[in-house]
């Protein structure tokens, strides 16, 4: 093993040489120079918009707003709550088709693209009506549980619970694409299959075989869910739910400034998890990347 | 009674029949060797002896004990895979002491065992490593470690040197036969490679078309094959195809030869067979010189050319051309090969004693199709 070369380090040495070719200053750093401009210019103009009406009063003034910390708060609540959902809920369910179903991979393909076909806001109007006035059709193909969760004192529309179940929907496509890729980048059946011969259970090989062999999809999908239930606005305010995106939108259209500074402490604040997911991903034992680093020291 | 039966098993997928009744008794520490070409079945009934298939037909008794319908994880069977299958998250050790996890073995235990079964395996220093900075004959090695930590009482072996490279498989096929004998295992072994079944176990299922067509040690397969599919299969072989022509006199008839061959009682005039002649069976000589000694007794004699010379170390092989027969083959040791050259014509003899005879009515079809694909 010895006389293996990370992939990391063949790219990093022939990787000059096209380079050096194009002398000095090469054309990718020009573009890459260009990329970070057309990124980092709106922030820039947003943070210097926001900081306009003196720093220390506008961020005074967000952080004593109760509404701001409210808000938040629940959106951060609504987002764990859909992601924690969406993972346990489709983690297994993929790793089950992929070992017992894989006929029925092309309809979990499917149903993991309708969200992108419906607009949310069908969606939204569609469970508001379902949940507020069920008719016979739906109490009867949903075996008496929609009109069960339309009265009190289990009544679900408009709630914290269906909104996040909607976000779970929504975030569909985001978790179940990255996870499938990833079982089906690694040796799923065998995997399976040799922890079954050492004596593992179904739950327990899911649990210590499979699970930290797909840790990047998991929390890739996690991030998805997570950035889309916190940025999500449509059906929040359908349900009338108070959340930071509804939040933001009404400060914007008061004070701009505000909404500026509200913006940029957003995008910090999705930073810090995302920085924060990467490392998580990082330390993962075994990883390909902690070898090469290992190597390249 | 056996170890491990094998009862009438059959396994079906839709409408192929992958095992069709197979019969198996292993002893207790035999090393047992399913050997066929690609789709014959070999792999389906390891994997139902493992728990991973059920079979549509027929039992499996462990100990006298029935364990068709036990799950894979319920059955004392050690499981090493072609593919390694080594957890990649996991160190070698961890690989190891996974199976002792499962069964709540104490700590101390676990890495007692963990150090004896690296240095079983000869990869004491390698315990702190990924699969991923393993060779692949070390990870087998891990693997075959991972599978024995759990005490089977059958170890399954499903093509384990198939990925890897000539040398490492043979250094590691003996190194797994006396880890076998040492630990008495009871082992089945899956392999497409004759050669590795010939070296390795005690007993070889030579399997075609979801059957066991012979079941017998590695010699016997080899001297005495029952069927022409396991003289094909197993070893190289001239081949003729003919017809009794005196099942007394051991006379049957090769296009316009005569072949001599040991008495036929079991055979009738006309039936068709195959004659099996191994090359080393085979000597050589020169055609001018042939012509000119008496021969002594009876003999087969076929006269070609030496179309091909390959020096393989202690024998070398000759394909000869020979007009009505096309290419046969004779291995001569090396000491006495000198002398022969490409290009001439030479005289291949053979006793009768050693042209080995097999019905052929049943399986020619199948013979044709492995003749095109070996």
């Amino acid at each position: 093993m010895q006389n293996r070369t990370p992939v990391g380090i063949r790219e990093s040495v022939t990787a000059p040489a096209p380079m050096k070719a194009l002398g000095g200053f090469g054309l990718d750093k020009i573009f890459l120079i260009l990329v970070l401009l057309y990124l980092l210019v709106p922030l820039g103009a947003t943070l210097v918009f926001g900081l306009s009406n003196g720093a220390l009063t506008t961020y005074l003034n967000i952080f004593n707003d109760h509404d701001f910390t409210q808000t938040l708060l629940v959106s951060l609540a609504l987002a764990l709550a859909s992601t924690i959902l969406a993972i346990v809920l489709v983690t297994p369910t993929a790793y089950w088709v992929q070992l017992r179903l894989p006929q029925a991979r092309p309809l979990l393909d499917f149903l993991s693209l309708v969200p992108f076909a419906v607009p949310a806001i069908l969606m939204g109007l569609g469970l508001v009506e379902v949940y507020t006035a069920p008719n016979p059709i739906t109490s009867i193909l949903s075996l008496g549980l929609v009109p069960l969760l339309s009265n009190p004192p289990f009544t679900i529309a408009n709630t914290h619970p269906l909104l996040v179940c909607a976000y779970v929907i929504i975030s569909l496509p985001f978790v179940y694409r990255p996870i499938d890729n990833n079982l089906r980048a690694i040796n799923t059946r065998v995997l399976t299959e040799a922890a079954y011969s050492l004596g593992g259970g179904w739950w327990k090989t899911f649990l210590s075989v499979i699970l930290p062999n797909i840790w990047p999809g998991v929390i890739s999908a996690a991030l998805l869910t997570f950035s889309t239930a916190m940025g999500e606005f449509t059906l929040a305010s359908l349900f009338s739910i108070y959340t930071f995106p509804i939040y933001l939108n009404q400060v914007g259209q008061a004070d701009a400034h505000k909404a500026a500074s509200l913006a940029i402490l957003s995008f910090i604040f999705t930073l810090i998890c995302v920085l924060g997911i990467i490392l998580l991903v990082r330390r993962q034992p075994g990883q390909k990347g902690e070898v090469e680093i290992a190597a390249a020291k | 009674m056996a170890f491990l039966t094998l009862d009438g098993i059959t396994k079906r997928f839709g409408s192929t029949t992958a095992v069709n009744h197979v019969n198996l008794a292993i002893n207790q520490g035999e090393f047992l060797t399913l050997l066929g070409p690609s789709g014959c079945g070999k792999t389906t009934i390891l994997r139902i002896v493992a728990g991973f298939e059920t079979p549509s037909e027929g039992e499996i008794l462990l100990e006298d004990e029935e364990i068709t319908h036990r799950p894979a994880s319920k059955r004392p069977m050690g499981m090493v895979f072609q593919s390694y299958a080594l957890f990649p998250h996991m160190t070698a050790e961890q690989n190891i002491a996974f199976g002792m996890t499962i069964q709540r073995q104490p700590k101390e235990h676990i890495q007692q065992r963990c150090a004896e079964l690296l240095e079983l395996v000869g990869l004491s220093e390698m315990g702190k490593r990924y699969p991923h900075q393993l060779s692949g004959g070390q990870q087998q090695r891990i693997a075959l470690a991972r599978a024995l930590a759990v005490e089977p009482k059958v170890l399954l072996l499903d093509e384990p040197l198939s990925a890897l490279d000539a040398k490492v498989r043979i250094s590691l096929r003996n190194e797994i036969r006396r880890i076998q004998q040492q630990l008495k295992m009871t082992a089945i072994y899956v392999t497409h490679d004759q050669e590795e079944a010939l070296a390795i176990s005690d007993r070889i299922a030579v399997m075609a078309k979801g059957k066991v067509e012979q079941l017998a040690p590695p010699e016997e397969i080899y001297s005495q094959p029952q069927t022409a599919f396991a003289a094909t299969f197993v070893g190289n072989s001239n081949q003729f195809r003919g017809v009794v022509e005196s099942p007394t006199e051991g006379l049957c008839q090769v296009g316009d030869h005569t072949l001599h061959v040991s008495p036929l009682p079991r055979y009738q005039k006309g039936d068709r067979v195959l004659i099996v002649v191994r090359p080393e069976a085979v000597t050589l000589q020169h055609a001018a010189a042939a012509s000119e000694q008496n021969t002594n007794g009876v003999g087969n004699r076929i006269a070609g050319d030496i179309e091909l010379r390959t020096f393989l170390g202690p024998f070398t092989r000759f394909h000869i051309n020979s007009n009505e027969h096309a290419s046969l083959i004779a291995d001569i040791p090396s000491q006495q090969a000198q002398g022969y050259e490409t290009g001439q014509r030479v005289l291949l003899s053979f006793p009768p004693v050693a042209c080995l005879v097999l019905p052929l009515d049943t399986q020619e079809k199948e013979l044709e199709k492995l003749s095109e694909t070996v």
